[in-house]
C-alpha cells in the first residue's frame, strides 16, 4: 500500500486542464443552455389510469427520465447533466388535503435527508434489484400493496435503465466507446471498474433528485468504492493518477445541477459523504481512497460534495494532515466525526453495533446508517434560550431559589419536546419507489421505505445551548451568589432590551462565567440543559413509527430563526436574554461559545463541550470553530492543526466543523462581490458561495469567534 | 516557592504554532528589558497591566495571576496537551523569574518550553531553565554594537547565558527572527552559524520570517510604529550560511 501512497503523492497538486475547464464551465452555468423549458405534466395520465400515490411516484420518475435529453460533453468521462428543470406535482393542490387526512408533510414532502445503500446498489446492479422485486412479487402474490409497490419499483428501474441506454447510444454514436461501455454495463450490472461505479453512482443519485427527493446523501464513499479501484489497480487497468482525476470529475459533476435543488440557501443541499472510520467488523476502514477523496475535495474546491472524515485518537496523523490541507482552503470541509463518541451514542440509542460502526451523516451532521434508516433527523428544534429565559423570569418573579429555575428550564424543555413529538406523530411520509430500490430489504419485503426501515428515529436539534447556559450562569453568579443584581431590575432590563441599562448588560457579559472557557460555572449548566433535553426525548417515547426521539446538539438555521422569528415556525422565539444578549442578535451556530464572549482559545472550547454526555445526545451537531487563515502561515501549521484534531478526539467531543477564514476578505467580498464569486464559506451543515448568501448570514459568519489571529 | 506569588500575564494563547514542538498553549509574561526595533508585542514591554485602545474599544493587557492559579489553569489542559505542552514567552519571561519558577514547580505532567532572550541574571536563568524541557534561545545579532543599536541592550550577558545553557546539557534550540536588512544579512547569519557550530550539543537553529503585521499593536499602546529598516523588503530565508557549516537550520 505504501507504493500506492507514494504514487498518490506524486499526482498533480492542481486540477488537470481538462477538469479546470469543466469546473469553469459549470461555475459559469454554461450547461444551463441544455435545460429544457417545457415542463412535464403527469397529472392527466395518472388520473386517467387511476394511479395511486406509489404508482404516481414511479410514473414521475419514469416520465422525467424519459424527458431528460442526453448531454455528453466531448471532454466528459462521467456523463449526466440534468436538463429537466421542474419536478411536476403528483396531485392537484386541492387533493393534498384529502391525501394528508389531517396529517402533515415533513418540510416539502418528498423523502429527504437519508442515505441509500450505494455499496449494495453498485455491487448488485439494477437488473439484480429488478429480479429481487420480481421474486418478491411472485412470493407475495395477492398482497395488493406489495404488488403495487413492486411494480412501481420495477417501473423506476426500467426508467433508469432506459435513460442509461439512451446515454450509451449517444456515446456510442459520438465514438465514445469507453463511456458507452460504462453506461451499458452499469448501472444494469454490477460495476466492473472504478469508472463504471462512479458513472452508475452519478446516474442513480441524480435520478433521486429527479424524482423529487432532496438532501440525498452519498454515504461512505471510500468504503464502497475502494473494492473497484483496488481491483482496477491490481489488474493494471487503471493508474492512480487517472483514478484521482476520475474522482475529481465525479466531485465536479455533483455541482452541475445544485442550483435546481431545494434548500434554505443555495448550497444547503445535503450532498454529503463520509470518509474513514471503522468497518462494520470494527477493523480500520481507512484506505487509499480516503486520502484521495480529501485531495479531490481540496483540488476541486467547490461546495459539493460536503466532506466528512471519521477519526479516533489513534488515527494516523498523516491522514489528519491530509484533512487539514482541505480545512486550510476554507470550504469548511472536512467535518470531523469522533468515532469514540458517535458509535457508543448510537449503540445506546438502540443501534446494533455493526450498524453503528457503519454510520454516515445525513445532509448536515445527523448520524444515520446508509440503507437502513428511514429517519427524520430534523423534525424541529428546542429553543434552549427560550427555556432558560422563561424559567429565569418565572423563577425570579416568584422569588424562588436558583435550583427551582433549573427545574423550570428542564420542564420547559420537556414541554417543547412534547409539542414537537405530538406534531411529529402526524408526519406522513410519502411513497418513494425509486429510493426504496436503493435501500436494504424494501424489495425483498415488498414494502416501500415510507413504511419504515430498520431504524425509524426522529431527531430534534438543541439550539442556542451556549447562550442558554450563559444566561443561567449569569443569573446564578450575579443575582443569586453575589447578589449584585436585583431580580426586578434584571427583568425590567430584559423587557427594555437593555435600553438605559448598558452597565447591567456589560456586567452580565463580562462578570459571569461563560461556556467555552472550561469553567464549570457555566459548563455544568450546559450539561444540565442537555441532560434534561435527553430525558425529555426518552420520556416522549415512541414516535409512532417504531422509533424514538434523538436529541442533538445542532442548530441548523435555528440560530437565526429562534432569535428573529420565522414565518410558519412553531418553535418559540425569545427577546433579550440574561447572558446580556440583545433582542434579535443571533445565537451561536450549533455548538460554539456565545457570540462576542471572551474565550481563552480552542482547547478550552474543546474542554467545555467535551463535558457533554454524547452517549445520550446522538443526533449530531458540530462544535463549530473558525481558524484565521493567518494561522496557516509557516511550515509547521498543518501538523499542529492535525494535533489539534487529535486533541478533539481526546476531548470526548463528538463532531467538529473547523472553518478557515479571513475577515478582511469577507468584508471586501461584501463590498465587491464581483471580485469574490468563488469565495466559499461554511454556513452550518453546508458550505455556500459567500456572495450568494443573505447579508444576515454573511454578518453572522464575520462575527464568529476566530482563533489564531 | 510560595503559591501566592503573583505575576502578570498579557495573554494565554491556545494552539500556538511557533512556540515549540506539538500542540501547545503559550503563556505570555509581561515585562521585557529589550526594545527590539521589530518587536510585535509592545504590550509585553512594561511589567504593569495597561489599557490598549483599539478601534473596537479598550482592553486591558495584563492580568495578575497567583502562581497556583495559573498552574491550575494549565494543569487542567494537560489531558489535551499530551502531544505537546505549555510554553512561556513574553516579553521576557525571566523578568518574572520567581513567579515563573513557582508556576513551573506546580505543573503536572506537562512538557515545558521556555522562550527567552537570555537577558537575565545568570542565577535566575539557571534556576528557571533547569525546570524546562526545552529552551528556545533567541540569538538575534552577533555583533555587540548592532545588538545595542537594534535591541537596546548589549549581548554579552546573553552569550554568557547561552554558554551556561549549552554546558547544562539541557535541550535547547536557537531562535533567530529574520528582520529584513537587520538580522537576515549574510554576515549576521554566518556569525550565528559560526557561533552555534562551536556550542556543545550543536543545537538546531530555527529562523522566523519577518511578519509584516509587526506594527499592528503600537497605536493601541499609545506608541508610534516607525521601523528604521525597510519592512516592505521580503526577508531572506537563505539557509546556505548554516548548511556550509553543517549547522541544522530550518525556516518556520
Ligand atoms: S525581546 Fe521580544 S518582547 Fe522584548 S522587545 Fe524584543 S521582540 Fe519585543
Amino acid at each position: 500500500m505504501s507504493a500506492i501512497l507514494e504514487q498518490r503523492q506524486s499526482a498533480l497538486s492542481e486540477l488537470s486542464p481538462r477538469l479546470a475547464e469543466m469546473k469553469r464551465r459549470i461555475r459559469a452555468g454554461e450547461h444551463h443552455r441544455f435545460r429544457i423549458t417545457d415542463s412535464v405534466d403527469i397529472l392527466a395520465e395518472c388520473e386517467l389510469e387511476g394511479l395511486d400515490w406509489t404508482q404516481r411516484s414511479a410514473r414521475l420518475t419514469r416520465r422525467l427520465c424519459e424527458a431528460q435529453t442526453v448531454v455528453i460533453e466531448p471532454d466528459e468521462r462521467i456523463a449526466f447533466t440534468r436538463t429537466v428543470k421542474r419536478i411536476p406535482a403528483l396531485y392537484r393542490p386541492e387533493q393534498f388535503g384529502e391525501l394528508l387526512a389531517g396529517r402533515t408533510f415533513h418540510e416539502l414532502g418528498p423523502i429527504n435527508n437519508i442515505c441509500a445503500d450505494w455499496g449494495m446498489v453498485l455491487g448488485q446492479g439494477l437488473l439484480a434489484r429488478r429480479a429481487a422485486a420480481q421474486t418478491a412479487r411472485t412470493r407475495l402474490a395477492g398482497d395488493r400493496e406489495a404488488e403495487i409497490f413492486l411494480d412501481a419499483a420495477v417501473e423506476t428501474i426500467d426508467a433508469v435503465l432506459e435513460l442509461a441506454g439512451r446515454y450509451a447510444a449517444v456515446a456510442r454514436a459520438a465514438g465514445r466507446d469507453d463511456l458507452a461501455e460504462a453506461l451499458q454495463r452499469a448501472p444494469a450490472y454490477p460495476a466492473a471498474s472504478f469508472h463504471q461505479a462512479l458513472q452508475a453512482l452519478r446516474l442513480c443519485h441524480a435520478v433521486l433528485w429527479l424524482s423529487g427527493h432532496y438532501h440525498c446523501g452519498l454515504g461512505r464513499l471510500d468504503q464502497y468504492l475502494w473494492p473497484y479501484l483496488e481491483a482496477d489497480l491490481a489488474e493494471g487497468r487503471l493508474v492512480l493518477a487517472e483514478a484521482q482525476e476520475l474522482l475529481e470529475e465525479f466531485f465536479i459533476s455533483l455541482n452541475k445541477d445544485s442550483d435546481l435543488y431545494p434548500g434554505i440557501q443555495q448550497g444547503d443541499n445535503g450532498q454529503s459523504l463520509m470518509l474513514g472510520g471503522v468497518r462494520r467488523d470494527g477493523r480500520n476502514g481507512v484506505n487509499p481512497l480516503t486520502a484521495m477523496a480529501l485531495e479531490a475535495g481540496r483540488k476541486v474546491a467547490l461546495i459539493d460534495p460536503k466532506i466528512n472524515l471519521r477519526l479516533t485518537r489513534d488515527t494516523d496523523l498523516a491522514l489528519l494532515a491530509n484533512g487539514v490541507q482541505l480545512t486550510r482552503i476554507g470550504l469548511g470541509f472536512p467535518q470531523w466525526c469522533n468515532d469514540e463518541a458517535v458509535i457508543p451514542g448510537l449503540v445506546a440509542a438502540g443501534y446494533d453495533l455493526e450498524d453503528a460502526r457503519d454510520y454516515t451523516v445525513a445532509a448536515c451532521w445527523e448520524f444515520i446508517v446508509p440503507g437502513k434508516g428511514m429517519e427524520v433527523v430534523n423534525i424541529g428544534a428546542v429553543s434552549m434560550p427560550a427555556a432558560a429565559d422563561r424559567a429565569i423570569r418565572a423563577g425570579l418573579q416568584a422569588g424562588e431559589g436558583f435550583d427551582r429555575i433549573l427545574q423550570r428550564a428542564g420542564a420547559d424543555l420537556a414541554e417543547q419536546v412534547r409539542a414537537l413529538a405530538d406534531t411529529s406523530r402526524k408526519l406522513l411520509l410519502p411513497p418513494a419507489p425509486w429510493y426504496s430500490v436503493l435501500m436494504d430489504g424494501c424489495l425483498e419485503r415488498g414494502r416501500d421505505l415510507s413504511h419504515g426501515l430498520k431504524y425509524n428515529n426522529f431527531g430534534i436539534h438543541g439550539a442556542g445551548s451556549a447562550n442558554a447556559a450563559d444566561a443561567l450562569a449569569a443569573v446564578r453568579a450575579l443575582v443569586y451568589n453575589q447578589r449584585r443584581i436585583e431580580p426586578a431590575r434584571l427583568i425590567q432590563a430584559l423587557d427594555a432590551d437593555f435600553q438605559g441599562e448598558e452597565a447591567l448588560r456589560s456586567e452580565l457579559r463580562e462578570d459571569a462565567p461563560k461556556v467555552g472557557n472550561n469553567d464549570d460555572g457555566a459548563d455544568e449548566l450546559l450539561v444540565y440543559l442537555f441532560d434534561r433535553f435527553a430525558d425529555a426525548c426518552v420520556a416522549a417515547g415512541d414516535n409512532g413509527r417504531g422509533g424514538r426521539y434523538r436529541p442533538g446538539t445542532g442548530s441548523a438555521m435555528y440560530y437565526v430563526w429562534l432569535a428573529r422569528g420565522h414565518e410558519g415556525m412553531s418553535e418559540p422565539t425569545v427577546g433579550a436574554t440574561a447572558d446580556g444578549r440583545r433582542k434579535g442578535v443571533f445565537f451561536s451556530s450549533s455548538l460554539a461559545p456565545s457570540p462576542d464572549v471572551q474565550v481563552r482559545g480552542p482547547l478550552s472550547v474543546l474542554q467545555s463541550f467535551g463535558k457533554l454526555d454524547y452517549r445520550r445526545i446522538c443526533n449530531g451537531g458540530p462544535l463549530t470553530m473558525e481558524l484565521a487563515d493567518s494561522l496557516f502561515r509557516g511550515t509547521e501549521a498543518v501538523d499542529k492543526v492535525a494535533l489539534f484534531i487529535r486533541a478533539f478526539a481526546r476531548s470526548g467531543c463528538q463532531q467538529m466543523q473547523l472553518n478557515t477564514l479571513n475577515v478582511d476578505t469577507l468584508r471586501d467580498a461584501q463590498q465587491h462581490p464581483e471580485r469574490h464569486r468563488n469565495l466559499v464559506v461554511r454556513v452550518w451543515g453546508w458550505s455556500g458561495y459567500f456572495c450568494e448568501l443573505d447579508e444576515t448570514y454573511q454578518n453572522q459568519i464575520i462575527g464568529r469567534h476566530i482563533y489564531g489571529d | 516557592m510560595s503559591a501566592s506569588v503573583t505575576g502578570v500575564v498579557f495573554d494565554i494563547r491556545e494552539l500556538t504554532i511557533h512556540d515549540g514542538p506539538g500542540l501547545r498553549t503559550t503563556v505570555f509574561l509581561k515585562g521585557c528589558p529589550l526594545r527590539c526595533a521589530w518587536c510585535h508585542n509592545p504590550e509585553g514591554w512594561s511589567y504593569e497591566p495597561q489599557v490598549l485602545r483599539g478601534p473596537n474599544g479598550d482592553r486591558v493587557a495584563g492580568h495578575s495571576y497567583r502562581a497556583d492559579e495559573l498552574a491550575s489553569i494549565l494543569n487542567r489542559q494537560a489531558p489535551l496537551l499530551a502531544d505537546g505542552g505549555v510554553s512561556f514567552s513574553g516579553g521576557e519571561p525571566l523578568r518574572q523569574a520567581m513567579f515563573l519558577e513557582a508556576v513551573l514547580e506546580r505543573l503536572e505532567g506537562l512538557h515545558v518550553v521556555l522562550g527567552t532572550t537570555g537577558f537575565a541574571p545568570a542565577e535566575d536563568f539557571l534556576r528557571v531553565v533547569r525546570r524546562c524541557d526545552l529552551v528556545l534561545f533567541d540569538l538575534k545579532l552577533m555583533d555587540p554594537e548592532a545588538h545595542r543599536r537594534w535591541t537596546g541592550v548589549d549581548n554579552r550577558l546573553i552569550l554568557d547565558n547561552l554558554e551556561r545553557l549549552a554546558d547544562s546539557g539541557l535541550a535547547y534550540r536557537i531562535r533567530t527572527p529574520l528582520v529584513p536588512g537587520v538580522t537576515d544579512t549574510d554576515a549576521n547569519l554566518r556569525a550565528i552559524a559560526r557561533h552555534v557550530r562551536e556550542l556543545p550539543g550543536r543545537p538546531r537553529v530555527e529562523l522566523l520570517p519577518y511578519n509584516q503585521a509587526a506594527g499592528g499593536k503600537y497605536a493601541a499602546c499609545g506608541l508610534e510604529w516607525r521601523p528604521d529598516y525597510d519592512e516592505t523588503v521580503p526577508c531572506r530565508t537563505d539557509l546556505t550560511p548554516f548548511q556550509e557549516l553543517q549547522v541544522d537550520a530550518r525556516v518556520l
